[in-house]
């Protein structure tokens, strides 16, 4: 365990840390899924996971790093699903493969991921006329548009109501392909974050006035921020494709979009790992709220989510319990634990 | 954080391996039906209603000494009308040893939960979700009629009148409605003009704007479920411009709507329906009394008749296999079941119960069902 | 004549959007935080409601109860679940205000059910006869009581020792607090305001179309948001005005059977355009950023 922990504290290590986490995770899951002893259910919750992780990452880096408030991520989500999934439905039919061809999936998660980026730009434009709230209304107001005309279209297109009929891929290797997904979200947003530019966007968070003066061109990197974001958005939304039979608009309406601010600002603002941590845990417990309470029960899943939802942001942010916070937390909690190891080591020691 | 990361990971991961490790469970007596239904949320109303039925079927079957001694067991999950959330239904309930199913409630999540259940050939009969696409030909029937029957159904029955104008109001993003209301376009003789209202999910809550629509149509076909129906009705008593209604079997239940009195509205109600819910006697009238002694009125709907009969049709057909020499009991792998059961529903095997009125249900090979459609009044205009 | 139909229908629904929407923007304006639980205050409202016409059948005391019912719980909801986040960063409040409003309505599923509830006792049938035309008793409450309201406010916010309270507040509450302003006190009195409207909404809405379930004021808190934020947020005549915008679009549209099933787009839509224009609103100020 010792050494483990030493080789996490190498400095190169510990930058990218997280990458290792999650490659090891990949590769685990990855092998025990390939040799067949992982149950449908943990591989359905992994892919669940890693699309919430590629959501939550790009919105946390409009709303943790650029500071605007979206509420139409779900909405990027959408026209990456739809359009994305629209290109598989043809080429997998049209080159004759079957649901599982790699070409096929880069080539949608290429499309879908673009298509979402244009509308990215195109939803940024008014970013920079409007702010706070106001902007949040109006992402909120693009996700609903997108859902409804996408629905209202001839079936030929989306499927209207009955929803897009998309190739679904194997679930022993989608998740696989999903948790790649994100270590290259992750990648591209870390890299981007640590580099000048990152830090250009951040000071237009703290203070776009200053940073303004500061030669920083506001314009170009929020943008900038919005086409990357709502690109990974689309990613998601395509490899959300490739997991159900059909695509329907109402999964992707303004409550999803919340789900997702919430996993961003539980993971605490500006962090790209609390942001993927949280999307991780958000979406394992109610997963298991959802298998746990059944029947008569299940009432009783949004009630409790609900409560937990209230009480951990009102502990972790309520101004009034900072003692309390600095007095119980899980580091004070681990530190003592570990000092209760070390206490009995050094007992058997002697 | 770093480390809060790791932590947590690593407990998921363990907390996963064992998941994954643990044996499977099945060293139960029962036999295993599994159910997905929204028991929140907007259409909590009809998931309840259908599990509630479903249960008291089950119940009533086992204190009857189940199949052949063999008891039943039925565990629904909780879907919120969202396909999104199959998969982890799904997945629960093959980790619990379903053997059978009765699908999804909605349509929705059930062209999800059909193509999950086709891979692993489980056995669903879904009493309520009514898109054709819903049932397969390898593992899913229906209970209900196929929204397209309905719609042409309809649509004949309305060309028989002699109407040269009617009113049409549906709801524009449910494919129950859009489904019956294209078939029934297309299906409508060509010198009868309509006058169309409709709505969405977002403003189902007020119909001031489409009563005004429709408030000179003698006759309004509504496509829509009752609910909703019963809304306008009382919105539109007024209108005396309308005279008859005409709904599919979404208006079942709609006398029974907590808080709608019925005898309130001046205009004739009248339907296209498989299940008569105010009717005084024989089975449905059996099934509407205990079903509102156990669970109250607020969620009788034809929908839970539907899963009742889905229970008795489906135990009806598992007994009849077992004459015919099957061996069925709680160890019968689903796949099996499967085989058992298609060859008696496709062999011709016939039900009778509470949603079938007087005659008897058949089923074709494809999924679909083969009953009779009533053309029901449920209400007489007010003199 | 159509169109004249769908309009004054529109402006009978802008009416009960512009109520909900006061609500919100009054408490936007003071506490400077989206609540989004305040749709589900109206649906905890009309269950008052409900339970109260099953005791008593009539509808003067259930609004009183109502609106009893609904001051005390947003009183309650602020001080355990807003209060202790004063000085958090907003979108903290905001995951709160959403956490609270799912909150409320698994409550409203255990305790009423599943079904819809159908208060007909509220209704009030009949309308006025304008020769060929007509205008449904509901149409006339509802913009009666929104008039009546709306001036009402406005008077209080500008002449009262509470009202000019609340601007200070919202002006700047540090200042405020220096000048003697029990800000907690003012804060908790908004939003008490604000449900006593939304309980008022419950009314007008129920009274149009009796049906209650536990997502009653899910879609219409949205929409008296974008109203709110249509005629500019914090404005009282704004979030009027926002309002009445809305239900027209939304009746005109939903009048023409072609556009009928876009109306939601055509709603967010015209949202869009009116904030492309004008950033802060209708009647919005533009604040200027002070470095």
């Amino acid at each position: 365990m010792s050494t483990v922990l030493a080789f996490f504290k190498k400095p190169f290590i510990r930058k990218y840390a997280n990458y290792f986490i999650l490659a090891l995770i990949t590769l685990v899951f990855g092998a025990l899924s390939l040799s067949g002893s992982l149950k449908m259910g943990n591989q359905f919750l992994l892919e669940q996971i890693a699309i919430a992780m590629l959501l939550a990452v790009s919105l946390g880096m409009v709303v943790g790093f650029l500071g605007e408030l979206s509420l139409g991520h779900a909405g990027f989500m959408c026209v990456g699903a739809f359009l994305g999934g629209k290109v598989s439905a043809i080429l997998v039919p049209a080159l004759g493969t079957n649901a599982n061809s790699i070409l096929v999936l880069v080539i949608s998660l290429l499309v879908g991921g673009l298509s979402a980026a244009v509308f990215g730009m195109i939803i940024g434009l008014p970013a920079l006329r409007l702010r706070g709230d106001y902007l949040a209304i109006v992402t909120l107001a693009f996700g609903e548009i997108v859902r409804n005309v996408v629905m209202n279209l001839p079936e030929q297109l989306f499927g209207a109501t009955l929803g897009l009929e998309t190739p679904r891929f194997d679930r022993k290797y989608l998740f696989i392909i999903a948790l790649i997904a994100v270590l290259a979200c992750l990648a591209v947003t870390q890299n981007l974050m640590r580099s000048k530019h990152g830090r250009a966007i951040i000071s237009i968070k703290d203070n776009e006035i200053a940073a303004r003066a500061m030669g920083v061109d506001i314009t170009k990197y929020k943008l900038f921020v919005f086409t990357i974001s709502s690109f990974f958005a689309g990613v998601a939304g395509v490899l959300y494709s490739y997991t159900q039979s059909r695509l329907q608009t109402p999964t992707f309406d303004y409550n999803y979009s919340i789900e997702i601010l919430v996993m961003v600002v539980l993971g605490g603002m500006g962090s790209i790992n609390g942001a993927a941590l949280a999307a991780a845990l958000i979406t394992f417990i109610n997963f298991k709220l959802q298998t746990v309470l059944t029947g008569n029960l299940s009432v009783l899943q949004n009630v409790i989510y609900s409560l937990i939802l209230i009480v951990i942001v009102i502990y972790r942010n309520a101004p009034g319990l900072k003692a309390f916070r600095e007095k119980y937390n899980l580091a004070v909690l681990l530190q003592k634990l570990k000092g209760k190891r070390a206490e009995t080591e050094e007992k058997e020691d002697a | 954080m770093k480390k809060l990361l790791a932590i947590f990971l690593a407990v998921l991961m363990v907390a996963t391996c064992a998941a994954t490790l643990s044996a499977c469970n099945k060293n139960s007596d029962t036999i295993k039906i599994g159910l997905s239904g929204p028991l929140t949320g907007n259409a909590a109303v009809y998931g309840n209603g259908v599990a509630n039925a479903a249960q008291m079927a089950v119940d009533e079957i086992n204190a009857n000494g189940g199949l052949n001694g063999i008891k039943l067991e039925l565990k629904v999950m909780d879907d919120v009308n969202d396909p999104t959330k199959i998969q982890a239904n799904y997945s629960a309930l093959v980790d619990w040893g379903m053997q059978l199913s009765l699908g999804c409630v909605t349509t929705q999540p059930a062209l999800e939960f059909k193509t999950l259940s086709e891979a692993d050939n489980v056995f669903f009969m879904t009493p309520s979700a009514s898109a054709d696409a819903v049932r397969s030909e390898s593992n899913g029937y229906q209970m209900c009629f196929a929204d397209a029957k309905q719609g042409k159904a309809a649509a004949e029955y309305v060309n028989s009148l002699e109407y040269t104008t009617i009113g049409i109001f549906y709801q524009s993003d449910i494919d129950y409605s859009k489904g019956i209301y294209d078939e029934f376009k297309a299906n409508l003789s060509s010198s009868i003009t309509t006058v169309e209202a409709s709505f969405t999910t977002n403003t189902s809550s007020d119909f001031t704007q489409q009563v005004a629509e429709l408030k000179n149509c003698e006759f309004i076909f509504m496509p829509i479920y009752y609910t909703e129906a019963a809304l306008f009705m009382t919105q539109a008593k007024d209108e005396a411009g309308i005279k008859i209604y005409y709904g599919c079997d979404g208006f079942d239940g709609i006398e029974s709507a907590e808080g709608f009195t019925i005898s309130a509205i001046p205009q004739k109600i009248t339907m296209l329906t498989h299940f008569n819910s105010k009717a005084t006697e024989g089975a449905a009238k059996t099934f509407i009394d205990n079903y509102t002694a156990k669970y109250g009125a607020a969620t009788l709907n034809q929908f839970g008749a539907s899963a009742y009969d889905c229970v008795y049709a489906i135990v009806g057909a598992l007994k009849k296999a077992i004459e015919e020499g099957k061996t069925v009991d709680a160890d019968t792998s689903a796949s099996d079941m499967c085989e058992i059961l298609k060859e008696q529903l496709n062999g011709g095997y016939t039900y009778t119960g509470a949603v079938t009125g007087t005659g008897t249900v058949k089923w074709t090979s494809d999924g679909f069902v083969n009953k009779e459609a009533l053309a029901q009044t449920i209400k007489e205009a007010n003199g | 004549m159509n169109f004249l139909t769908a309009l004054f229908n529109g402006l009978s629904s802008g009416g009960t959007y512009a109520i909900i929407a006061i609500g919100y923007t009054m408490v936007y304006g003071i506490a400077k935080m989206l609540n989004f639980a305040h749709g589900d205050i109206i649906m905890a409202g009309g269950y008052a409601m409900f339970t109260t016409l099953l005791l008593v059948g009539h509808p003067i005391p259930a609004l009183c109860v109502a609106v009893a019912f609904c001051v005390a719980l947003g009183v309650f909801v602020e001080r355990f679940a807003y209060r202790p986040l004063r000085g958090a960063s907003p979108l903290a409040v905001l995951i709160t205000a959403i956490g609270v409003s799912s909150l409320l309505q698994s409550l409203a599923q255990i305790i009423f059910g599943a079904g819809s509830k159908m208060p007909l006792q509220l209704q009030v049938s009949g309308a006025l006869k304008l020769g060929a035309f007509s205008i449904h008793y509901n149409t006339l409450i509802t913009l009666a009581v929104t008039v009546v309201l709306m001036v009402a406010l406005t008077l209080f916010v500008k002449y009262s020792k509470v009202g000019r309270a609340m601007v200070a507040v919202s002006e700047d509450r540090g200042a405020a607090q220096l000048m003697g302003v029990n800000t907690n006190a003012i804060i908790a009195v908004t939003f008490g305001i604000g449900s006593a409207l939304a309980a008022v909404a419950a009314y007008l809405m129920l009274m149009k179309a009796p049906s209650l379930t536990n997502t009653l004021g899910a879609m219409p808190g949205i929409k008296a948001f974008t109203a709110a934020v249509i005629g500019g947020i914090g404005s009282v005549p704004g979030a009027m005005l926002g309002g009445i915008l809305l239900g027209v679009i939304e009746c005109v549209s939903l009048s023409i059977p072609a556009i009928a099933p876009f109306t939601d787009a055509i709603e967010f839509a015209v949202l869009i355009v009116i904030l492309l224009v004008k950033p802060a609103g209708l009647l919005g100020k533009a604040r200027r950023e002070k470095v």
